[in-house]
């Protein structure tokens, strides 16, 4: 892919992440209206001035519910992919280093948690510890450790016949210092590039989750949420269900777009050397 | 060949293993015993007590888990708290909506990605790929279940092509059960072009790059003639490894489009199965998604060995 291409995507998704952080962070200090305060008189109102993106069915601003929901989308975006990230590339930089038994239990462990489709996991933690953000947040968590595992368990199987690995054992480096001295700097920018890209789908997740009734919970506001309940009235009053999956569409969009860059530009760069 | 079918199967019996342990643990560790739950309100603490004896829910969780596997095997998945009926054929019961919704999903999405990712990959970097590209893009990043809303509201409610929800059974012949599942199919397909589109694009690109290819160049094949005989057969074996995970996706996908078009499917049970927590319901369900999951990369990665000549004859490609 050229350069100029890779840099114009990188950009666009770059801009389309802004966009939406930049209305989380003004959600803090300025609301067009209150986005829970119900006013009958107000409901189904086309959008206007007063209300730019119209009201919903309880009369609530829709504009400054979707701005109050991408703090929750964000916030469970970040946590859970963080979370999922660290406990992932632990067991997939030990499952690289240990041989034999163990090797074979946490590998096998993680196969078996991806056999659960995705949303189906998370549908199973909720169902046991009961729905709201937090389990939302847990439950995307643990749908993310098999991705970064994987992914961390190749990585360092490459990078441990390396020369410089062979070099820092020869020093009589401990296998935990050349793990975390040397090869995690090493493979950090793909695993910064996985993490972009799953920000994106972790995002997704917790909207089905909320659209389901699983997530986060009314009267709080959640893309997924907003459109669920705008369900029963869509086949009269259609523009409920347009700018929430807008938004949604752009923030994955976004994050994808950063993730597919980041990891075009490593693989240039690995085909270049 | 046969040493690996072996090796594979060894595996997939341990990732299944896994499996039972992550889904007995999971639900054990759930609030409230299942004695207690299934009494309701008739639950006397004697009665409780009586029915954890016969339930085995006292004895140490390995003999638990060893009697759980036990019924597992023997057929006896339980039965549900909210149905009333047994687990098992809760599931073939609606096992066929679901199915027939993958398959026409899958008659989409195939065709569709293989023409996209191959025209990609001899177009790569003009703007047939740039659409391609732009079109994965999209398709992973628009919400399914969005995209389910506004398909219902546009192509069944405003132009009344499909009915607007509901499903209509075999008995009333297959094609209007396929019309029946159509749009949501199509809406599935959406959310599995991208990765399928993906793979074509990069395995087909490879495939150009081979020897062979030029070897057709040298020896003066046309180039239609080459690409059909040669690049397409490479190409079409990478896809293969990918279809468990496709049939994952589209599990996952049929749990939001069931719920929106009010098909009587497994994803439309699940929900209900969570939202109700009827818990032997959901941990049959669970084994059984996941057990075919696992079934389905088994046999994909045989079937991989078996369709790639550089593995089958002893090629040391891995």
């Amino acid at each position: 892919m050229s350069k100029l291409r890779q840099h114009k995507l990188f950009s666009l998704g770059l801009f389309l992440v802004l966009v939406v952080i930049s209305l989380c962070i003004v959600s803090f200090f300025y609301l067009p209206q209150d986005p829970n305060v119900m006013n009958t008189i107000n409901r189904f109102q086309s959008p206007s001035k007063e209300f730019l993106l119209g009201t919903d069915q309880f009369g609530r601003d829709i504009l400054s519910r979707i701005m109050i929901s991408s703090r929750y989308a964000l916030f469970i975006g970040l946590v859970s992919v963080f979370l999922g990230a660290v406990v992932g590339i632990v067991i997939g930089a030990l499952a690289a280093t240990a041989n034999g038994w163990l090797e074979t239990i946490l590998m096998r462990f993680i196969d078996g948690l991806m056999a659960f489709p995705g949303i189906l996991l998370a549908m199973m933690l909720v169902a046991v510890l009961g729905k709201g953000l937090w389990n939302a947040v847990i439950a995307i968590a643990i749908f993310m450790i098999p991705v970064f595992s994987r992914l961390t368990y190749s990585l360092v199987l490459d990078q441990k016949n390396q020369l410089y690995v062979k070099a820092a054992r020869s020093y009589g480096a401990s296998k935990s210092r050349i793990i975390f001295k040397h090869i995690l700097p090493m493979i950090l920018p793909r695993l910064i590039t996985q993490f972009s890209a799953s920000i994106g789908s972790a995002i997704l997740i917790e909207s089905s989750l909320s659209f389901l009734g699983l997530g986060v919970q009314p009267p709080n506001a959640s893309w997924g949420l907003m459109l669920s309940e705008s369900r029963q009235y869509m086949l009269t009053y259609a523009y409920l269900a347009v700018p929430p999956g807008i938004i949604l569409m752009i923030t994955v969009l976004g994050f994808n777009l950063i993730g597919d860059a980041w990891n075009d530009s490593i693989v240039s760069r690995r085909m270049a050397e | 060949m046969l040493s690996f079918i072996v090796k594979r199967l060894i595996s997939g019996l341990t990732v299944l293993f896994f499996i039972s342990i992550i889904t007995f643990f999971v639900l054990r560790w759930m609030p409230g015993d299942p004695a207690t739950l299934s009494l309701g309100t008739e639950g006397t603490p004697e009665k409780i007590a009586e029915l954890q004896e016969v339930m085995g829910l006292n004895l140490p969780w390995y003999q638990q888990y060893y009697h759980w596997l036990q019924d597992l095997f023997s057929g006896d998945w339980g039965s549900s708290y909210v149905f009333g009926e047994d687990v098992m054929t809760l599931i073939i019961q609606r096992l066929p909506v679901t199915l027939l919704l993958a398959a026409v999903s899958m008659v989409i999405v195939i065709p569709f990605a293989f023409i996209i990712g191959i025209m990609s990959a001899l177009f790569k970097e003009r703007w047939v790929d740039y659409i391609a590209r732009s079109l994965m893009q999209l398709g992973d990043a628009i919400p399914q279940f969005w995209l389910a809303l506004i398909f219902l509201v546009f192509f069944a409610s405003k132009l009344g092509w499909f009915p607007v929800a509901g499903y209509v059974g075999f008995d009333n012949g297959i094609l209007a059960s396929i019309h029946s599942v159509l749009l949501p199919a199509i809406v599935l397909a959406i959310g599995q072009v991208g990765p399928l589109i993906r793979i074509i694009r990069s395995s087909m690109l490879s495939s150009l790059e081979q020897d062979y290819m030029l070897m057709t160049q040298v020896n003066g094949l046309p180039k239609t003639l080459a690409i059909v005989k040669y690049a397409l057969r490479g190409a079409s074996i990478a896809p293969l490894t990918i279809i468990g995970m496709q049939l994952a996706n589209m599990l996952a996908g049929a749990i939001l489009v069931e719920n929106i078009f009010a098909l009587p499917g497994i994803g439309r049970l699940l929900l209900m199965t969570v939202e109700q927590r009827d818990l032997i319901l959901l941990q049959g369900m669970l084994i059984f998604v996941t057990s075919a999951v696992v079934l389905v990369n088994i046999l994909t990665d045989i079937c991989y060995r078996l369709a790639n000549p550089m593995i089958r004859f002893g090629g040391n490609h891995e």
